[in-house]
């Protein structure tokens, strides 16, 4: 169980991911602000964030259950990001 | 003969509309109800909205409703459009001169599921993942699968014809209909199949009106009633994405899993350059590719798993065997259970400034052989840069190819070239400038041989005046035909060309 904390809600500050992309929380990439004054964007604490991305993930669960009994992988890792943490 | 039409929905009108249908809450004349059933998710001359409002919107509960609305409004001339799910990527239930829009979403039961003949009938307004949801229990399910897989609702597919992601394997939408029940445009009811049998697959009685009836775009009458195809659910589901450093590399590979006779495979989908570009702006499966990734080829199996389990390891072999690298299994899987639902994205492009601003998706989906690809893909992105270099409102999303042929992959593809479309800039300048563009693309498409619609219905500005001249020696007949089924040209008129047929 998670524990709503007041001063954890702020998200962290950005990290450059490439020339479009900054990144605050792991794996959730973010369109660099720069590139965002004319869209609007509304602040967003750490926990709606993270539900968002969670319910990305069940999405997909979802979906591939839907659609079939059981998903098969190749169980190969990527080779093009070998290397690259 | 010109038959010209103009609104003629007055209070008399409403009157015998509101005497058939029983209930005023399904005759909707208020300007939310109309202007909500105006448009479709493909762009939209947002400043031109009033004319292609409907006057009234009607939701009818059953064929016979349906049937007394169109007689009203043959009688009367006034147009009909059908509409179920407005999830179409082309216009085909926008109106384009007002009229009754029929909303067949409250026409959404199941009627029938025979697990021995293994069909199960349902009205239009049913949507396929509610379908399927029900289907589950039985071990059984209705494999159309479009990108508007959670939204869009069976009745419009029929209209449109649609394309299913896996329709390699199981075939689109017009396999997948076994029979229908359709309101004609002069209000007559009629049971639409293979030979006059409700659930049969194949008969060589009379015509085969069922292809006539799969993908006319609304403009022979309206689908009440739906016999479907049932398949057996799969047990197991298998994707594998494949990297290239060129496109040359990635095609050959489509050709090569497309051609490989693996009965499995229910899709391959090739991304180009500029798809992988697109991507790669925000996309978190493509952010951090190292650059030599510039082509993904995926391919996904649907079986039982003594099918699919071997035939991955074959699919494995050939994705490589032109230089793939594979994605890994969080790419593979995480990206095609995403294919399902294109809709949930919220779309945005870059303007040419490159700052991030909403824009429309269209998506030109043309249907051209395998050996056109990579001359189309060159023409279709050169015609798009030239009029993002000159209009704002343009970006270039790249391009997908699909396997197009129902059970017969290896030659037939849906292409598509994604162009965002800044709605908020568009003005008579910016619009006929994209009707341009559309046309120019669909030009390059004839061109080639294709087709300038796999999917979406030729229904729009820009590519519906090229009917004619795809059709060639064929026009003339879906004239007569369209003629002789709708006289007064009242059912979803100006789409396709189709008002040549009163001239």
């Amino acid at each position: 169980m998670s524990i709503f904390r007041l001063g954890e809600q702020q998200p962290p500050e950005a990290r450059r991911i490439n020339d479009e992309v900054v990144m605050r929380f792991e794996h959730v990439y973010e369109v660099d602000p720069r590139l965002m004054e004319l869209t609007g964007q509304q602040s967003m604490p750490a926990w709606d964030t993270q539900r968002i991305v969670d319910g990305r993930w069940d999405y997909l669960d979802w979906m591939h259950d839907h659609f079939a009994d059981e998903v098969l992988l190749a169980g190969e890792e990527s080779e093009t990001m070998e290397g690259r943490g | 003969m010109s038959v010209a039409f103009k609104s003629a929905i007055d209070d008399a009108v409403l009157d015998e509309l509101r005497a058939i249908i029983g209930d005023d809450d399904r005759v909707l004349t208020n300007l939310s109800s109309r202007v909500n059933r105006t448009r479709v998710p493909a762009p939209f001359p947002v400043h031109r909205w009033a004319e292609h409002m409907p006057d009234v919107a009607v939701l009818p509960t059953s064929t016979e409703e349906v049937s007394e609305i169109v007689k009203l409004a043959n009688r009367l001339r006034i147009p009909v459009v059908p509409r179920a799910g407005g999830t179409g990527l082309a216009d085909g239930a926008v109106p384009l001169r007002g009229g009754i829009l029929v909303d067949v979403k409250l026409m959404n039961r199941i009627h029938e599921v025979d697990l021995v003949d293994r069909t199960v009938t349902v009205g239009p307004g049913i949507n396929m993942l509610k379908l399927n949801e029900e289907l589950r229990r039985h071990g059984v399910f209705y494999p159309d699968d479009p990108a508007s897989y959670p939204c869009s609702l069976v009745g419009g597919r029929i209209g449109a014809g649609g394309w299913s992601l896996l329709g390699a394997r199981y075939g689109h939408t017009r396999e997948n209909v076994v029979s229908m029940q359709v309101v004609l445009p002069t209000g007559e009811i009629a049971q639409i199949g293979d030979g006059g049998g409700r659930k049969l697959r194949k008969s060589s009685t009379g015509f085969n009106l069922k292809q006539l009836f799969t993908g006319h775009q609304g403009t022979l009458g309206i689908c009440t009633e739906a016999t479907l195809e049932l398949a057996p659910r799969p047990e197991t589901e298998f994707a594998a994405f494949f990297a290239f450093e060129d496109y040359a590399s990635a095609w050959e590979t489509t050709g090569i899993l497309s051609k490989s006779g693996l009965a499995t495979i229910a899709g391959v989908v090739l991304f180009d350059e500029w798809k992988i570009a697109y991507l790669r702006r925000d996309d978190e499966a493509y952010i951090e590719q190292p650059e030599s990734v510039r082509a993904v080829v995926a391919v996904a199996m649907y079986g039982r798993r003594v099918e699919v389990e071997p035939a991955s390891k074959v699919v494995m072999q050939l994705g490589r065997s032109a230089g793939g690298r594979y994605l890994g299994d969080e790419i593979s899987s995480g990206d095609w259970a995403s294919r399902h639902d294109r809709y949930a994205i919220p779309l945005h492009g870059r303007s040419t400034e490159g700052q991030a601003v909403p824009m429309s998706w269209h998506c030109e989906d043309a249907a051209l052989n395998y050996s056109a690809l990579p001359k189309v893909r060159e023409a279709w992105h050169a015609i798009v840069a030239r009029y993002r270099e000159r209009y704002e409102i343009f970006d270039d999303w790249g391009m997908f190819a699909y396997t197009g042929g129902a059970n017969k992959p290896w030659a037939d593809y849906l292409v598509e070239i994604d162009v965002g479309i800044w709605e908020q800039r568009l003005n008579e300048e910016t619009w006929s400038a994209w009707v341009d563009c559309k046309r120019e693309i669909a030009e390059v498409t004839l061109a080639h041989g294709g087709s300038i619609t796999a999917c979406h219905g030729a229904t729009r500005a820009g590519d519906a005046e090229l009917v004619p001249t795809e059709m060639g020696t064929a026009w003339p007949v879906v004239k007569a035909i369209k003629r002789a089924l709708d006289p007064n040209n009242v059912m979803n008129p100006g789409k396709q060309s189709l008002d040549e047929a009163y001239e």
